[in-house]
């Protein structure tokens, strides 16, 4: 009778998740290319072999790691002060938690048409303002480093605000009776943030990492407007990599390969993070 | 000894507490007794220094405790929600605070072993507290407060979260705990029984000021309202107006039978065991009565009681008048 | 029972119905094209008049995609690789044609179309239509790379790269046109653009045009790349140019910060607007080159191919013949300025009259030099923007780059089983 119950939810994940990914292990023992008049035929492990020794591949399944590292990073940072501030009381606070989440709500294409318009040399805001105070053009987006930034500045503006929104559901949990007992007890206000904010907000900045972790691991849109992959190729994804290699290459073995690869890298460092967590102390099962 | 001089606080225009005057001494137990609402949590609340009092002072064996923030006056409370930390076990519950004030950890171990036995709480002390039971979270909180080595008790509806056998269970230890130290304490509650049972002196609140304050003796015998006659002695007082001007109270267990007195006629009757409690219908209205427990009643029954014990209120502003 | 004789009755009506359907002698064709959104738009008023011609014979329908190349590459790929696709025939870019062919989804024209017809095409929109000798596209537009100047700042455009830096740098010298010469080092399509214009003027190609191979480290290609990053580096192209595509190239030039800028046919129309600071002070020619050499124009171009899975091939060529006639071109071009194909369009009085530089454009068309035609191509543009990108952007050397393209290409010909 459970399992009758399950059954909807089973097959909603069957359908969305198992299938293609038994579709995209058995293509990446396939050729399936315009050599192949687009017709898959067993090429054993010649696409694994491929990605092995497939340079662009590792040097993409880097950068997605660092941009992901460092924009959830960062995320996490801003998104605790932020919720932090939107838990207390003052005027006007509905108002910005409102408006806290206008970035969120705006679809990535256009945010990321916004951001390389503000980035634009010379005729964007920012280097014009550069020009005004006498900087003369930075020339953001020419170069490798300053263009990841660029793309890592970007996700955080809009991806920071979702974590905030989870993170203040998570403080709203946590009783208001633990701080005056804390007070009591004579821990001064500071104290309380690392003695019972942070403990008690872990489980939610845990999952708010593996969501926002798998999510930036996986970006796309975002990095096909804003850089294109560029400059010399230091912003693309592994999922910008999969994607050309499918839809530009017509080289659906090999993309299927390489989508794969980059959910077992993703899935893998899941688990040794989730791991590591553990061992650390920090993923005690806590019901405030 | 605890100072309350002319307390008051308000949110916006609105005064939820004011002009709370009152003692504390030394070893003795208040309870501020009243319904949901009547400002009797903002007090403590007020004395913790969680809140800032709009007007009045209050004072700790002659010294004003205003300008001292929360975490250096040295108070416990003990909340209705226990506010233990729900990601500590039990000694870590009990260890945070001795750490956070600085107790060296030999001696932070040895008066939380020794608490530990006070409640007997020792097999449980590992366990988080989601994993005990409401009545063993309750002596948790006891013996965090203990550990606080409190100048003054507060206890915040201590006890409503658990059933009624419980608190009976509860009372004594809570007695021997808290109440035979020599703080003053205070002891906030909406049940008349249980300040009856605990404290030296009830003062009842009633929208945010005090109806009366006394012993529960005083409180009793000479009601200073209708009000605090209605909430304190169970079953309720009888409240049978006269006229315009006048309102007698006559409690039930005053009222006996007298073949001379009013006939009655019995509408509902609860057996108690002991006593047994009748609802009559009499010339003056309805009429709660106590009466033993082996006591056959046979119809018509005719009732008085003694123009002494009649307490009376002024029916109009609900005042006893003086006698 | 009674549900059951309902039942039969309604199967009865409805093998009666498809049987009248079925036996009309005539049946309307319905021909479906799909085209990038300013196409589409451009082609609504023909589309009507094609329907009113031809009332119960063939219904031609345009679908409005999306406006940017790539994605209406990547809604066809999607629709054709689902099988069935809802479309007759498709507005394909001139790179895509020979993965599509090799993909097996397009259906050779020549039946409808002969040589005769392509005689009367102007030499650069003949070109890219073909894959192993059999045309696959019709040309709707000719579109080739242009070489745009300032007929305020100098007498005459430059001819070699020489003279390119010379007279930019001379401008930059006097403060006029800061940005010098703009042109598009995105990493993007764009940059393979120009790329093929620029290694033709040092003499050298792509590919070798007699074996098929990379010749990506000819001293030629050396000698381009080294060219290009010295334009940045010394200042005639501003370093932001490195993230330019067409759009903000042209919004530079427009704004009067540049003398020279190397762009499509479109440009044109957009710098004769009342928002253009250079209005009527524009040149057209082509990419300088070396003395001795060709000028290259590199050939861009949307033209139209039939599905294989098409139920009507006849309708659909006579669709494509329709949209792609004289008049259909004089129309677009004086509505909406896209440039003909045809050859005899380009000395017409009329439309001569409408844009001055229609002489130049057929010169240029003269000169395109398509992109290799490979159904490798995306992947070898990929792997030259990328290297190109790194040479512009990194302290990558040139001659090492350009010997990492041409590994990299080889390689990828190898993986395909030979060249390509």
């Amino acid at each position: 009778m459970n399992l009758l119950l399950l059954l909807p939810a089973l097959l909603m994940i069957g359908l969305v998740f198992v299938w293609p990914m038994i579709r995209y292990g058995w293509l990446s023992f396939h050729a399936n290319s315009v050599l192949t008049g687009l017709n898959p035929v067993p090429n054993g492990g010649a696409n694994w072999i491929r990605l092995l020794d497939d340079q662009r591949f590792w040097q993409d399944a880097l950068q997605t790691t660092r941009f992901a590292g460092v924009s959830v990073g960062l995320e996490l940072l801003l998104a605790l002060a932020i919720a932090l501030l939107l838990d207390q009381r003052w005027r006007g606070r509905g108002v910005v938690r409102a408006l806290a989440l206008l970035p969120w709500a705006l679809p990535t294409t256009m945010m990321a048409l916004g951001w390389r318009w503000i980035f634009n040399t010379p005729y964007g805001p920012l280097e014009r303002l550069n020009e005004f105070v006498g900087l003369g053009p930075l020339n953001l987006l020419s170069t490798p480093m300053w263009t990841w930034l660029v793309t890592v500045v970007a996700d955080v503006w809009k991806t920071t605000p979702f974590i905030a929104l989870l993170l203040l559901a998570g403080l709203q949990t946590i009783p208001k009776d633990l701080y005056s007992a804390f007070r009591l007890e004579g821990g001064r206000p500071i104290q309380a943030l690392r003695c019972i904010t942070l403990p008690l907000l872990m489980p939610y900045v845990l999952i708010a990492l593996l969501f926002r972790g798998a999510q930036a691991f996986g970006v796309f849109d975002l990095i096909q407007v804003l850089t294109g992959g560029g400059p010399a190729g230091s912003t693309e994804s592994v999922a910008l990599y999969a994607y050309l290699n499918a839809m530009r290459f017509l080289d659906f073995g090999y993309s299927a390969t390489a989508m794969l690869a980059g959910f077992l890298l993703l899935t893998s460092a899941m688990l040794i993070l989730a791991m590591l967590l553990r061992l650390s102390g920090l993923m005690k099962p806590v019901q405030p | 000894m605890l100072h309350l001089n002319g307390l008051g606080k308000r949110f916006g225009e609105q005064w939820i507490l004011r002009d709370l005057n009152m003692q504390v001494d030394e070893g003795e137990c208040v309870a501020l007794l009243g319904t949901s609402g009547c400002g009797k949590s903002t007090a403590l609340r007020l004395i913790a220094g969680l809140d800032r009092q709009d007007e009045g002072s209050i004072e700790l064996d002659g010294e004003p405790l205003d300008s001292i923030p929360a975490e250096r006056r040295r108070i416990a409370m003990v909340f209705q929600s226990y506010a233990l930390f729900p990601h500590l076990s039990v000694r870590e519950n009990l260890n945070l605070g001795l750490k956070i004030r600085g107790v060296s950890p030999a001696q932070r171990q040895q008066r939380i072993e020794t608490v530990l036995d006070t409640v007997r709480l020792r097999e449980m002390a590992d366990r988080r507290p989601q994993q005990l039971s409401g009545g063993q979270r309750q002596r948790v909180a006891l013996a965090r407060a203990l550990l606080r080595d409190p100048r003054v008790y507060l206890l915040d509806e201590p006890m409503s979260n658990l059933d009624a056998q419980l608190r009976d269970d509860l009372r004594p230890e809570l007695r021997q705990l808290i109440l035979q130290g020599t703080q003053p304490v205070l002891y906030v509650t909406h049940d008349q029984q249980e300040a009856m049972a605990l404290a030296n002196r009830i003062a009842v609140l009633k929208d945010g000021r005090i109806e009366q304050i006394g012993t529960p003796e005083e409180l009793y015998k000479t009601p200073a309202s209708q009000f605090v006659a209605s909430f304190i002695g169970r079953p309720q007082i009888n409240l049978l107006p006269v006229d315009k001007q006048l309102t007698i109270g006559i409690r039930p267990e005053d009222v006996g039978f007298d073949p001379e007195g009013m006939p009655c006629r019995l509408i509902s009757r609860e057996w108690q065991g002991a006593s047994q409690l009748l609802l009559l219908d009499s010339p003056r209205g309805a009429l709660r009565m106590l009466c033993a427990g082996d006591l056959s009643l046979s119809e018509p029954l005719h009732v008085s009681w003694l123009t002494s014990a009649e307490h009376r209120f002024d029916a109009g502003s609900g005042h006893r008048l003086a006698e | 029972m009674l549900f059951r004789r309902g039942l039969f009755a309604i199967g009865l009506g409805f093998l009666l119905l498809v049987g009248v359907v079925w036996g009309r002698p005539e049946q309307v064709q319905s021909v479906t094209i799909l085209m990038p959104a300013p196409y589409a738009d451009a082609t609504a008023s023909l589309v009507n008049r094609f329907n009113a011609d031809n009332r119960g014979r063939i219904h031609l329908n345009v679908s409005r995609g999306p406006l940017e190349t790539e994605s209406i590459s990547d809604l066809a790929i999607s629709s054709l690789l689902l099988g069935s696709p809802p479309f007759d025939a498709l507005l394909v870019d001139v790179t895509w044609l020979p993965k599509y062919v090799a993909a097996g989804w397009l259906e050779p024209l020549d039946p409808w179309f002969d040589t005769a017809d392509e005689q009367g095409l102007v030499e650069g929109a003949r070109l890219g239509n073909r894959v192993n000798g059999a045309l696959y596209r019709w040309p709707l537009g000719a579109d080739v790379g242009l070489l745009y100047w300032r007929t305020d700042l100098m007498a005459d455009p430059p001819r070699t790269p020489d003279e390119l830096t010379a007279v930019v740098g001379k401008l930059q010298q006097e403060g006029q046109a800061p940005q010098g010469f703009v042109w598009q080092a995105r990493q993007y399509e764009g940059l393979s653009c120009d790329f093929v214009e620029m290694i033709q003027a040092f003499g050298g190609s792509w590919l070798n045009p007699v074996s098929g191979e990379p010749s990506l480290d000819s001293p030629a290609a050396r000698q381009t790349a080294t060219w290009m990053k010295g334009l940045i580096s010394d200042g005639i192209s501003p370093r932001a140019v490195t993230n330019y595509a067409e759009s903000e190239s042209l919004q530079a030039f427009k704004a009067g910060d540049a003398a020279l800028m190397r762009n499509w046919p479109y440009a044109w129309a957009e710098l004769q607007g009342d928002d253009s600071a250079v209005k009527g002070r524009i040149g057209v020619t082509t990419m300088v080159a070396l003395p001795g050499q060709t000028p290259a124009a590199t050939l861009g171009s949307w033209g139209l191919s039939m599905l294989r899975d098409t139920p009507h091939p006849s309708a659909t060529a006579e669709a494509i013949r329709y949209l792609t006639s004289q008049d259909a071109q004089r129309e677009r071009f004086l509505n909406q300025g896209y440039t003909p194909t045809a050859k005899a369009l380009f000395q017409d009085p009329e439309l001569v009259e409408r844009s001055a530089v229609l002489p130049q454009l057929e010169q240029a068309l003269d000169q395109a030099v398509p992109r290799p035609m490979s159904p490798l191509y995306a992947q070898m543009s990929d792997l030259l923007q990328r290297m190109l990108s790194a040479i512009l952007t990194e302290d990558l050397d040139p001659d090492e780059g350009m010997a990492q393209a041409q590994a990299s290409t080889l390689t990828l010909f190898r993986s395909a089983g030979g060249t390509a």
